[in-house]
Order: structure tokens, then C-alpha cells, then sequence
């Protein structure tokens, strides 16, 4: 039996900031814009706004954290806001990335705690040298690795990825298939960074290295700006001006094991299908009953994880999967067709939650996946930790 | 040194990791070990990461272990490594227990290498530290 939050709550507006690599105001402005347009999409009012949720972390250790600057916060929008004057509930959450906090807004919703929850995501480029490490010392976990020239992401992601390369028996060729279809679908998105630049499987062959197996197009990029959603109940919903995206089932990691990069290389099954599974669980579906796929590319081989940990193909198998067209537009599993952090930018999840939304509501444009009544999307890594929702066109 | 070559990271040791880098100094390598259930953990924990006591203690490990995994590094994103890129970094399971997981750096780029691979330890001073390193026995 199906959970029974199934489709009682929904996704009723988006809305946008660009995506640019310099901002030409300050990033809580750009947040405003973003949040102001949601709200308009939906029909609603900003002083119909009672709820808020965001995911708060920062992509990297040592990046800034002024609220409204760096980032921004739940506390900036409650301040610089002109929503409804008594904000009834928020949630501010970092456990699980970005779709932990669109899964506090269905909890709330359901409880009756608010009735319209702002949920957003807002990313800053300092000025500057862009992650980099420029300490003398390292301290906790950091001082195993710092001195031995090892602190980035990256470069923990690049090893899981050797090991997983190694394991399988792959070559990150293959990976040229993912890496140029999310670019090609980035190229029918009007709002993706790459919106203008085609890749060929040589482009992205012939870029440099980061840290060897991964290459500059094996990682997302860094952009600033805002995405929104206003989410509601449904039967609030049936009243609003856009066909909802309604909320099927949702899941997250709960993995038990130490956060510890060395620890997460071998366990992406492991720790990916019991939070793939939840969400089916919860939807009461499939990864067969599954239209449109949205998978997390902060790294591009945290796709083929996700594809293996949510079903779509067997462990091991992602790199062949992806090949001849199956993930295309016209494929058997549509994948980032918005083109993924990789090609419209990176808002941590964001952006594969908003396309999933449009996918099952017909908004996707010259993108759009003909009766799409399915979509999933799943942010973070099965390595480290994670979030998602499967979205469906009826209740 | 000279004075425009940067500093090296080093390690800014707490109550937990001391012993490890006390015994480093005197060329020993040692890894925190649970008293109750032996389940090896690194880096140290408060509480054991299998059976969840806090009765944990250093002893000393042989040192010797395989190439799980490496990384080349080609970015100068971090302190005294700018003018080593491209250098490798390795992670090496040791003898003792599956997935028991030390980073280690090597000179320059990864050609011959194999996962697998036999390594030792090795101690090398940075400063006023001994780092446990790890060369890939070819
Ligand atoms: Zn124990």
C-alpha cells in the first residue's frame, strides 16, 4: 500500500533567476527576484507565503556565509520578505541535501502547520580564486588529507570513481555518451549557463583534467543564482492557475555508516537502494512506472550511481546504459533534460527538482517529454548522502 | 626552502589524533582500535564505529596494505602543492582490515599503476611533523 501522503501536496509555481557566472546585484536580491516570481507564477500573493524551506550548506569548506551575500538563509527572507507578517513555519535543513527541505515543506503542509511553503536555493561566486585551500594547518578529519595534498571533493569523488571504473571494467570514454546528451538538452533550455554552446564527444574528451578520471566537463558549473518553488496542499492546488506537479512519495539516505570520505567509495548500492526505495515505497511504483529522470550531476559519475542505486539499469551497468541514445529525449529513460548541473549550473539539486516539476505539467518546452505522468528526482551523491521526490501529473 | 616556495599544510593535531602523530614522530605508524570489539577505525572516532564503545585505543599497525584507489591532482588549489601538479594521491587499505583507508601523496602522474598493488609505509618530515606516507611497491 502506498503511503498516505501520496499526492496530497504539490508543486504550483517556479520561478528563476538567471544563471550567470557575475550577478549584477547582490545574491539576496537575485533570491527576492526568484522567490517574487514563484509566487506570481502560482497565482498567489508574497503575503500568501506562511511557509519556508532551504537547504543551507555551502558547496565547499571555507566558503562564505553571509546571510544574503555568501548565501541565503531563512532568516533573510523572513527579514527583507514582504510575505504574510506572521511566517507560521520554516525549515533550514543541511541532513540529506536539497530535497530534505521540500520534504519538511510536504510534512508541514500535511500537518496543517502553513498553507503555502516558499522552498528555494540560492548559489554565490565569491570574487577570487574559487575553492582553494589556503591554509597552514588542518584540523578534525582534514588534517589526513591536507598534508598529503588531498582536501577537495573532487578529488575523493575522482578516486570512487577510479575504484568504480576499475571494478567494472570501464574507461571513462563511455562517459562522453552522459556528459554531451545533458548538453544537448541544455542547448533547448533558454535558462542553462551552456544554453549557447554545443559539446562534441571531443570537447569534452579533449578538456583538461581536474583530477584525473574526472575533467572539467565531469563537473558541474559553479553559477549564481536562484531557483523557487511555491508548494501547497492539493486540494489548495486545484484552485491556482497551473496544473500542480503532485508529490507521489519522497525518501532520503539513511545510510548507517561514519561521514567519512575514504568510508563512501565502495557503498553507493548499498546505501542507494534503500533511498531510491523508499521513495518507490512510498509512490507505490517502480522504476518501470518511472517517465523522466532527473539525477544529481554535481560530479558526472554521481548520475551513474543513481541510475544504478534507483533500478534503472544493474550495478555496474550505468556506462553501457547511457550509450546510443537510451537516456535521449526519445530514449527509454529521458535523463537531465534540462541539462543537469553539468550543463544549466549548479544549484545543488534545484534544478533537476524544478524540471521534474515541469515535466509532469507540460512546461518544458522544446524539451518536453510528450505525457510525461512520472518524474524522479534525486539530488547528492549515494557516496556521501542525499534527498528526492517522484512527481506525478495526477494525485 | 626558499622563501617564495609556499609552506606545506600541516596537521593541527586535538586530543583525539595526538597519539597519532606522537607516534608518527617517532616513526611508528598506529591506528585507532576499539578495546572491545578490535574493529580498526581511521580517522579516530569518539565512539567506535561498529559496536559503539568508547573504549578505544591506538596500537600499531604493520604498515604494509594495497592500492584501493588514486586521484591525479591538476589543480594548485592548495597550499604548498601549486608546484607539484600533476602529483597523485593515493589511498591505501591496510592489512588489517578490508576498507581500513589512509591517504598517502607520490610524486608526479600514475603511470603503472594498478589497483592492488603492494604498499609500505614510510615517514616523512614536514616541518615540525612526521607524516606517514606510502610508496607502491612496483
Ligand atoms: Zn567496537
Amino acid at each position: 500500500m502506498a503511503w498516505e501522503g501520496k499526492g496530497k501536496t504539490a508543486v504550483v509555481g517556479l520561478g528563476m533567476s538567471k544563471l550567470t557566472r557575475r550577478a549584477d546585484k547582490p545574491l539576496g536580491a537575485l533570491a527576492l527576484d526568484a522567490c517574487y516570481a514563484a509566487i506570481a507564477d502560482a497565482g498567489l500573493k508574497p503575503s500568501d507565503i506562511d511557509g519556508l524551506a532551504t537547504y543551507p550548506d555551502q558547496p565547499f569548506r571555507g566558503a562564505g556565509n553571509r546571510d544574503g551575500e555568501d548565501l541565503v538563509n531563512a532568516l533573510f527572507l523572513m527579514t527583507h520578505g514582504e510575505f504574510a507578517p506572521d511566517i507560521k513555519w520554516y525549515a533550514q535543513i543541511s541532513t540529506g541535501m536539497i530535497a530534505s527541505a521540500p520534504i519538511e515543506g510536504v510534512n508541514a503542509l500535511m500537518s496543517g502547520a502553513c498553507n503555502y511553503v516558499l522552498f528555494w536555493r540560492a548559489m554565490h561566486i565569491p570574487k577570487g580564486t574559487y575553492n582553494s585551500f589556503r591554509g597552514y594547518q588542518a584540523g578534525g578529519d582534514g588534517q589526513f588529507g591536507a598534508p598529503y595534498g588531498h582536501v577537495h571533493g573532487y578529488q575523493t569523488h575522482a578516486m570512487a570513481y577510479r575504484h568504480y571504473l576499475n571494478k567494472y571494467n570501464h574507461n571513462r570514454e563511455k562517459m562522453a555518451a552522459l556528459v554531451t546528451n545533458s548538453r544537448k538538452n541544455a542547448n533547448l533550455n533558454p535558462n542553462a549557463f551552456f544554453h549557447e554552446q554545443p559539446m562534441s564527444v571531443e570537447d569534452y574528451l579533449n578538456a583538461r583534467m581536474i583530477a584525473d578520471p574526472l575533467a572539467l566537463f565531469d563537473c558541474d558549473v559553479p553559477v549564481e543564482g536562484c531557483t523557487a518553488l511555491v508548494m501547497t496542499t492539493a486540494d489548495r492546488a486545484k484552485d491556482l492557475k497551473n496544473k500542480p506537479a503532485y508529490i507521489a512519495g519522497y525518501g532520503q539516505n539513511t545510510a548507517h555508516r561514519p561521514e567519512y570520505m575514504t568510508y563512501m567509495i565502495d557503498d553507493y548500492l548499498a546505501a542507494g537502494r534503500p533511498h531510491a526505495g523508499k521513495i518507490y515505497e512510498r509512490a507505490g511504483m517502480g522504476p518501470k512506472d518511472i517517465d523522466v529522470a532527473e539525477l544529481y550531476d554535481g560530479f558526472s559519475p554521481s548520475t551513474l550511481y543513481w541510475l544504478e542505486a534507483a533500478g534503472f539499469c544493474g550495478e555496474g551497468e550505468a556506462l553501457d546504459f547511457v550509450q546510443n541514445g537510451n537516456v535521449s529525449l526519445t530514449g527509454s529513460l529521458p535523463l537531465n533534460t534540462f541539462g543537469g548541473s553539468l550543463s544549466e549550473g549548479r544549484l545543488h539539486g534545484m534544478g533537476h527538482l524544478a524540471e521534474a516539476v515541469r515535466q509532469v505539467t507540460d512546461r518544458a518546452e522544446g524539451r518536453q517529454i510528450k505525457g510525461a505522468n512520472t518524474s524522479i528526482a534525486i539530488d547528492g551523491s549515494p557516496l556521501l548522502r542525499g534527498s528526492g521526490m517522484i512527481f506525478t501529473r495526477e494525485p | 626552502m626558499t622563501s617564495n616556495t609556499p609552506r606545506r599544510v600541516v596537521p593541527q593535531p586535538d586530543e583525539l589524533t595526538q597519539p597519532f602523530w606522537d607516534a608518527a614522530a617517532e616513526n611508528k605508524l598506529v591506528v585507532q582500535r576499539c578495546q572491545d570489539c578490535q574493529f580498526w577505525s581511521h580517522p579516530p572516532r569518539i565512539m567506535c564505529n561498529k559496536c559503539h564503545s568508547l573504549n578505544q585505543k591506538y596500537e600499531q599497525v604493520s604498515g604494509k596494505g594495497r592500492l584501493y584507489s588514486w586521484a591525479v591532482m591538476h589543480m594548485q588549489s592548495i597550499t604548498g602543492f601549486e608546484d607539484r601538479v600533476p602529483y597523485t594521491t593515493l589511498l591505501v587499505e591496510l592489512e588489517e582490515q578490508p576498507k581500513l583507508l589512509l591517504l598517502s601523496y607520490m610524486d608526479g602522474s600514475d603511470e603503472g599503476l594498478k589497483v592492488g598493488q603492494p604498499c609500505e609505509v614510510y615517514f616523512e618530515k614536514v616541518e615540525d611533523f612526521t607524516l606517514p606516507q606510502f610508496r607502491v611497491l612496483k
